[in-house]
């Protein structure tokens, strides 16, 4: 019987309010040291470039992207593109995490290939609901690339 | 400065016809003028050609005399040529004389005695020749008598002569008295003409000039006031962009502190549930419960301000009574709860979008509902007619020139004062306090703002205790 996978996450999110909801949220399903935040696109581009595929390496290729849209420096639909145009990160899927639910970013974040479009839930009850959703599905429900 | 070219233009027409007119005035005196003076001038040509001839004729009579005289004295034969000639010019004069005066019976009169006196003295001059060529002398014959004869005609041929002058001048003055009088006159008259055909001409020119001018100017102002209202127009989309971005910001920008207030009281009351005693709680509660309301306010601003921006849906005939239906439908549990009577009948089939009606119905009837006495059956008569006239003309935003439905949705609820009736259309208006009734008050709000987009009206009369009546204008043929 196949042991159940325990999911690294990496969260790119300005707002610190909001990384600190995210992680209290995931925090209830996934353990502390398997959910990394970065700030900001740049911030997420330089830390996939530092991962390796080593054991108790300390910047761990992640099992799925949080992407926030709206973001200074480089903003999530640059983020998306860069990494869905690199030989090896393209593989990872990118949740789109965002307060906006225009149509033309919901249009253009899949066609740039995002796996899903989420819109923030505005109580920690709704929130918490669609992290362990998260959670159940991409580590019971699909099969990722190892 | 006020501008009419209209006025303008007319002013310029009539002074033109005035000056074609003084134009033709003029010629026609001038014409006529000129043909007195030709005739005047031949008149006188005429007398004066009677008077010459008159004149050669007493010359001729004269010469005869001269000529008799010489041969009685000489017996020269030349002289009796010559008086032989002179019989036959003055007959020629003569008769030339009453030819040229056949109109004037009193001149023909006249010539016929001067015709009979000049017949007797050539008689008398023959009988002297013939005495004169038998006897080779006049002794003997001349008497005192004969004499005094000769003088008597040749005095009565004078007077005779100077009588036919005399009448062919009067004549010349009594034919043309009026022209000689008012000659004078004339080059006057016909100077005025002239000088006011001139004026009226350079008023003519200078009201066109002038017209030109003001056309120009006035084409400038409209120039002006076009781009004014240019301007304005830019303005308005200007800050209707701004409005709607607004509508964003608030929707977005807004919702995210109170995302967070809400998600950290959720966290708090979560993770601090036992430490908080029952005021600490309440506390929370408020928190939550007030973060709840303001979304439900901000999403309604949304609502409100989304009305009239282009949707993708598209104008159709809407069946009215087929949106009632579905609307109940959608309201069938409140409906039920509240056990209400809803009857409608007639209503028509109107062009726009069943989108935006559906919630004007929707939101009438949900505040129908919503307002209903508490022990009573809630009650809802929806009817239609064409609006009447009168009530059209009342709200000058209604154009009088199209017909309209009148919509009435009459309820039994709690009604309100009458003094009320505009306030409750007022964004988030509301009379009563917001723990009696719940909604945040914009239903009605955007039932107005809707169908002021079709160009129609919604008038509210409230009667406290007894019901309210919401009158729903809307044009029959829409310009949406």
């Amino acid at each position: 019987m196949e042991t159940k996978k325990i999911l690294r996450l990496l969260i790119a999110e300005d707002d610190e309010d909001d990384r600190l909801l995210i992680t209290k949220a995931f925090q209830k399903c996934i353990p502390k040291e398997n959910i990394t935040c970065v700030g900001d696109g740049e911030e997420l581009i330089q830390y996939l470039n530092k991962t390796s595929l080593a054991e108790n390496c300390i910047f761990p290729i992640p099992d799925i992207i949080l992407l926030d849209l709206n973001m200074p420096k480089k903003d999530g639909r640059t983020t998306l593109q860069v990494i869905k145009s690199h030989e090896e990160f393209r593989k990872i899927p990118v949740i789109i995490f965002t307060t906006s639910n225009l149509k033309e970013d919901i249009l253009i974040t899949y066609t740039l290939g995002a796996s899903s479009f989420i819109s923030k839930p505005s109580t920690f009850g709704e929130l918490v609901k669609v992290t362990k959703e998260i959670e159940s599905y991409w580590s019971n429900t699909v099969l990722l690339p190892t | 400065m006020k501008i009419e070219p209209s006025n303008q233009l007319s002013k310029v027409k009539i002074y033109s016809i005035i000056t074609l007119f003084l134009v033709v005035v003029g010629s026609a005196v001038s014409f006529w003028v000129a043909n007195r003076i030709k005739h005047y001038t031949e008149a006188l040509e005429h007398t004066e050609e009677v008077l010459r001839t008159t004149d050669q004729l007493y010359a001729i009579i004269l010469e005869r005399e001269t000529n008799i005289r010489g041969y009685i004295l000489t017996g020269e034969q030349a002289f009796i040529k010559n008086y032989e000639n002179s019989l036959a010019k003055g007959d020629k004069e003569l008769n030339h004389i009453i030819f040229m005066t056949s109109d004037n019976s009193t001149q023909q009169e006249l010539l016929k005695k001067l015709g009979i006196l000049i017949k007797n003295r050539v008689r008398v001059f023959e009988i002297s020749i013939s005495y004169y060529k038998l006897f080779n002398t006049i002794d003997g014959y001349v008497s005192p008598g004969k004499i005094a004869n000769a003088i008597t005609s040749y005095r009565e041929i004078k007077l005779l002569i100077d009588q036919i002058n005399g009448e062919e001048e009067g004549r010349l003055m009594d034919r043309n008295e009026s022209l000689i009088n008012n000659i004078q006159v004339l080059p006057l008259v016909i100077g005025l003409i002239s000088f006011f055909s001139i004026l009226m001409g350079a008023i003519t020119l200078y009201s066109i000039f002038h017209y030109k001018k003001t056309s120009k100017i006035s084409a400038e102002k409209i120039k002006d006031y076009q781009d004014i209202l240019n301007e304005k127009i830019e303005l308005l989309s200007k800050s209707n962009n701004e409005l709607k971005q607004f509508a964003y910001i608030a929707s977005h920008d807004l919702q995210e502190p109170l995302r967070k207030i809400t998600s950290f009281s959720d966290l708090l009351k979560e993770q601090y549930d036992e430490k908080l005693d029952g005021e600490g709680k309440f506390y929370v509660d408020r928190i939550t419960s007030s973060t709840l309301r303001m979304r439900l306010l901000i999403n309604d601003l949304l609502e409100y301000s989304r009305v009239g921006q282009d949707s993708p849906e598209s104008i159709n005939p809407v069946n009215l009574e087929e949106v009632l239906q579905s609307v109940l439908e959608d309201l069938e549990i409140s409906i039920q709860e509240k056990n209400a009577q809803i009857k409608f009948k007639d209503l028509p089939v109107i062009q726009g979008k069943e989108t935006e009606l559906r919630q004007v119905f929707q939101n009438l009837i949900s505040n129908s509902l919503k307002f209903s006495k508490k022990d009573v059956n809630p009650s809802i008569a929806i009817s239609s007619s064409l609006a009447p006239f009168e009530l059209i003309k009342e709200n000058s935003q209604l154009d009088q020139s199209i017909s309209y439905y009148l919509i009435k949705f009459e309820d039994n609820g709690i009604g309100f004062d009458q003094s009320y009736g505009e306030r409750i259309f007022i964004v988030f208006q509301r009379l009563h306090g917001k723990n009696s009734f719940e909604g945040t008050g914009i239903g009605l709000s955007i039932a107005r703002k809707i169908i002021e987009k079709y160009g129609g009206i919604i008038l509210a009369e409230g009667f406290p205790d007894q019901g309210a009546i919401f009158n729903v204008v809307i044009p029959k043929t829409s310009n949406n």
